[in-house]
């Protein structure tokens, strides 16, 4: 029998006790940082877990795998509980009784996306007392929370200064589960759009909102006040005037962060599935990522049907076993086991079940080289789940 | 169950990314249509998933007929927000490029508050509409909600807004649009999950955080792509036996193909198998809702998945 022929169960173990060889982790070792972005729900996460281990396992560097989830899924994906805002260092022996005897060191962190813009605001506010209105005010608060893109643009800020801070050789990062992509590539300048917006300017005026300004006669004031009430808008125009003494740090850093993302030393890795949805967006992101002058380096294929079930022979037999009830009787006495033809024809269904989810895949499969000329790693789907930090082991031996 | 679901006035479908929200949606939009109702199907981003899952081919922010008996519409803040001023105070449409158009489009778009706030408010407004008869426009509406990290937001924006803004006519607005959403009558969440760690887990903090946060009512939770046979040990042990050495080349002449594929695929299922009635007992232990199995459908077109997941949940709730 071919090793191509194997059953599962025999396939598996065989393919465990091959040397994993981290080829991933050689390759992309050399980068400075890694960017994982894809569709929610393609396995992105466990990908950045498995992949920075792969970089730890290939080369002797220190490697901090940076997760921006709010749902805490890389501390469930590495087996830990309750990662703070410190990173924390993978135990080496744990890595080890996972089967990776790596050369250099995985340490893990969850970005804490509120003390992330409290320390931006910090960082960028020309005097403390600026920065403590900014912090007080009530929009403010709701704002670090829910504007826009603001988890993808703590998320390159922190990944900014992880970098600059020199501490880790090699930066993955996991992008936030955005339901468009492209937000975690805009984030910036959105942001330093929104600080600087020159209309702005306008609204929260020289000397601001005292109710006997000229202001009062524009349209404008006089709808918003009808709208919110007298003290909202004075309230928001204070907090836009704040944001505003924060506008040149916010665009260089906006700069700095868009230099790094298109230097050498970054790299883009894109996870997909095949299924037609998380594929056609795979297909929207790398187009981005060219427009944007933004180096993919790989792509990583999640949960990939083996070859085999795509044989269109087998579902020539898997109809026979369908259709042709009499076929029991004669697998019976072949195999000497009581087979019904309930039993064969469930079989049947099971294979083209597969085989049909196969050739979706493969639909898929075909249209990979238009995503880009880059090294691509299939990873199979795992019946068992990966969340213990064997799977991810697992995982980035195949990377 | 369904009876009883399509009811409601406001259905908001949401889960983890990549779940089968949008499929979910689609389908009871499709069940409600058979109903006989007036139904309307509402994207909450302007990337028209839903609409082809309706098979249209897509959606634009003034609804328009997809199926018999379905309308869809796709939300754009920057629309719902120009409509709510021309509607309420009679401001015309502002060309694109004016000032005063980019400061709304920032509040619209920028502005936390206003932008989920924009998002219930439109679909507040459209099951308030009513016809010249006093019937409803729509008899249902169905929503291909925001993921589980950001519906909570959506569904808690009018409350919110009513801290930050003190007084004007906003507040009476916002104060029905609340009513609404936190009605259990007329409003629900149907939460969709795989049967996987992640999507279970969230599932169930979703389910938690809309009751205590949110206030909202959750009908019921659709497992979805489960595999749909459940292989016996029987049938494995003959899976087998074809692909062992003393039978598969025998078992391949007699078949018309080889057997060793057909062994994999029953292992597989099998494995599935334990992992989805694993996973589906932890979302039914850690949810207070009746969970709706649904089963992995393979069609060519997204409206056939769609059908074929309608029927299932017919099938599964009645």
């Amino acid at each position: 029998m071919s090793a191509q022929a194997q059953p599962a169960s025999e396939r598996r173990r065989a393919k465990r006790s091959d040397v994993p060889v981290f080829a991933m982790g050689h390759r992309l070792g050399n980068l400075e940082v890694i960017v994982c972005c894809g569709t929610g729900g393609v396995g992105k996460t466990t990908v950045s877990a498995a992949l920075g281990m792969a970089v730890a396992a290939a080369q002797d560097k220190r490697v901090l795998v940076l997760t921006v989830d709010p749902a805490k899924r890389l501390a469930t994906a590495l087996g830990l509980r309750g990662i703070g805002a410190d990173p924390v260092k993978v135990s080496p022996r744990a890595l080890h009784g996972a089967g990776l005897p790596a050369k250099g060191e995985v340490v893990a962190a969850m970005l804490d996306t509120k003390s992330a813009w409290d320390r931006l605001i910090e960082r960028f506010a020309p005097n403390r007392g600026t920065a403590d209105r900014i912090l007080r005010n009530r929009f403010y608060q709701r704002i670090s929370d829910a504007f826009i893109g603001s988890h993808e643009y703590a998320a390159m800020d922190a990944l900014y200064e992880l970098h600059q801070g020199g501490e880790y050789d090699v930066v993955v990062v996991d992008t936030p589960p955005s339901r468009n992509a492209l937000d975690f590539l805009e984030a910036p300048n959105r942001l330093a759009d929104y600080v600087g917006a020159r209309l702005l300017s306008w609204l929260a005026g020289p000397s601001g909102f005292g109710r006997a300004m000229s202001f009062a006669a524009s349209p404008f004031l006089r709808l918003a006040d009808r709208l919110l009430g007298d003290d909202t808008l004075e309230e928001v125009a204070d907090f836009v005037r704040q944001l505003q003494q924060l506008y040149g740090g916010v665009q260089a850093r906006a700069r700095d962060v868009y230099r790094l993302l298109r230097s050498p030393q970054v790299g883009f890795v894109v996870v997909t599935t095949l299924e037609p949805g998380p594929f056609a967006e795979a297909e929207f992101f790398t187009s981005k990522l060219r427009e944007f002058s933004m180096p993919l380096r790989a792509i990583v294929v999640n949960r990939v049907l083996p070859e085999m079930l795509r044989n269109p022979n087998a579902a020539a037999a898997a109809t026979v076993l369908e259709e042709h009830p009499q076929i029991a009787t004669w697998l019976s006495s072949e195999l000497d086991l009581r087979v019904t033809a309930d039993t064969t024809r469930a079989i049947g269904e099971t294979y083209k079940l597969f085989n049909a989810l196969a050739q979706r895949d493969a639909r898929q499969l075909s249209r990979l080289e238009r995503l880009g000329a880059v090294p691509t790693s299939r990873i199979p789907l795992f019946t068992d789940e990966v969340s213990a930090l064997e799977g991810l082991v697992r995982i980035a031996g195949l990377l | 169950m369904l009876e009883k679901l399509l009811r409601r006035r406001v259905i908001f479908v949401s889960g983890k990314g990549g779940t089968g929200k949008t499929t979910v949606a689609a389908a009871l939009a499709l069940l409600a249509a058979r109903n006989g109702k007036r139904v309307l199907a509402v994207d909450v981003d302007a990337k028209g998933d839903l609409a082809a899952a309706l098979g249209s081919r897509g959606a634009g922010f003034k609804p328009q007929i997809v199926q018999p008996g379905i309308s869809s519409l796709a939300l754009q803040p920057q629309e719902s927000f120009q409509e709510y001023l021309n509607i309420y105070f009679k401001v015309p449409r502002l060309a694109r490029l004016t000032p005063l158009a980019r400061v709304f489009d920032f509040i619209a778009t920028g502005v936390p508050g206003p932008r989920d706030m924009l998002v219930v408010g439109k679909i507040a407004y459209e099951e308030r509409r009513r016809q010249a008869n006093s019937r409803p426009v729509w008899d249902i509406i169905v929503v291909d909600a925001a993921p589980s990290g950001q519906v909570v937001s959506h569904l808690t924006a009018a409350r919110s807004l009513l801290t930050l803004v003190k007084g004007g006519m906003i507040t009476a607005q916002v104060q029905w649009v609340d009513q609404l959403i936190r009605d259990h009558a007329r409003t629900t969440v149907v939460i969709c999950a795989l049967a996987q760690e992640m999507p279970v887990i969230e599932a169930i903090e979703l389910d938690a955080r809309l009751r205590a946060e949110a206030g909202v009512a959750v009908d019921c939770c659709v497992l979805n792509r489960l595999i749909p046979m459940h292989v016996t040990p029987a049938q494995l042990r003959v899976a087998r036996a074809m692909s062992d050495d003393a039978h598969a080349s025998r078992v391949r002449e007699r078949l018309g193909g080889p057997p060793q594929p057909l062994t994999l695929a029953l292992e597989t299922a099998a494995e599935l198998n334990q992992t989805d009635s694993a996973r589906g007992r932890q979302l039914r232990e850690g949810l207070r809702v009746p969970v709706i199995d649904v089963p992995l459908v393979v069609a060519r077109s997204s409206l056939a998945v769609s059908r074929v997941v309608a029927e299932a949940i017919d099938e599964a709730t009645g």
